[in-house]
């Protein structure tokens, strides 16, 4: 996988972490679970944006107001997020190494 | 949600009565190569950052002997749950600092309905609070054996 997707795809998971951790920490520490680790989770954050190509951090901060999620995965030929049908040439060889976006919807695709 | 709705969420290739871990990363690693090999899941460096993030946050050793790894990640399309076997433990951070024996994993997809893992979490956790279930669990010999244990009476 493009190792700037995979830190993209790394990101996304950490911020819904943060955001679980914020909106429902109450729930999970009432089943035991610590959310002491949030401020490192977010120091961790940053140093994961840190990493990310500045033009893809561009791009995810617009998708992710805008849509909730920016990465989405491609099931079955479709962009999970507008259900648009991917292209095939998308999944080529020769794309297969590139940060790519759904034509229709702008989102980053991710084929898990 | 009853437990027999959990456990459809997982398969014998997702049980791994045996884990060799030494440590808390090792187990970790050894969790993860459980849930590739079990399942059509690839993606095992996102899958262990999560999980590690997710420690990083709090341990997930929160009960007598037990451990919870869980979280949400783009790599997986539904809710997917691993239980492993430690015979020997394992130091898993726990908050007792007792050694765990027993994991159940938890990995779901970010747009899980429902909070169908939370939900799943807090029935597993609130089953295994019986001791004598928990010994029942580290001996039964095999997948069928620990569903069985773990349906008990219902």
């Amino acid at each position: 996988m493009n190792p700037q997707l995979q830190l993209l795809v790394a990101l996304q998971d950490m911020e819904g972490m943060i955001k679980e951790s914020e909106t429902q920490g109450t729930e999970l520490e009432g089943m035991g679970f610590s959310q002491d680790g949030l401020e490192n989770l977010r120091a961790a954050r940053d140093e994961l944006v840190a990493k990310v190509d500045p033009r893809h951090i561009s791009w995810y901060r617009r998708l992710t107001e805008r849509f909730g999620h920016a990465v989405v995965p491609v099931v079955s030929n479709l962009c999970t997020g507008c259900f648009a049908n991917i292209p095939s040439q998308f999944v080529s060889k020769s794309n297969a190494n590139k940060v790519q976006r759904c034509e229709s919807c702008g989102r980053i695709l991710y084929w898990p | 949600m009853d437990i027999s709705e959990v456990l459809k969420h997982t398969s014998p290739q997702l049980f791994l009565p045996n884990i060799q871990a030494t440590d808390k990363n090792s187990a970790l690693t050894e969790l993860v190569k459980g849930l590739i090999d079990g399942t059509e899941i690839n993606n095992a460096d996102n899958i262990m950052q999560m999980l590690q993030s997710r420690e990083n946050l709090g341990s997930t050793a929160v009960g007598p002997g037990i451990a919870f790894p869980h979280g949400r990640t783009l790599s997986v399309q539904r809710l997917t749950i691993l239980i492993g076997r430690c015979p020997e433990g394992v130091d898993f951070d726990s908050e007792d600092g007792d050694p765990t024996h027993l994991f159940f994993v938890l990995i779901a997809p970010p747009q899980d309905s429902g909070h169908q893992y939370i939900k799943s979490l807090a029935t597993l956790i609130d089953r295994v609070q019986d001791a004598d279930l928990r010994d029942a669990l580290m001996a039964a010999e095999d997948y069928d054996a620990f569903c069985a244990a773990m349906k008990g009476d219902e």
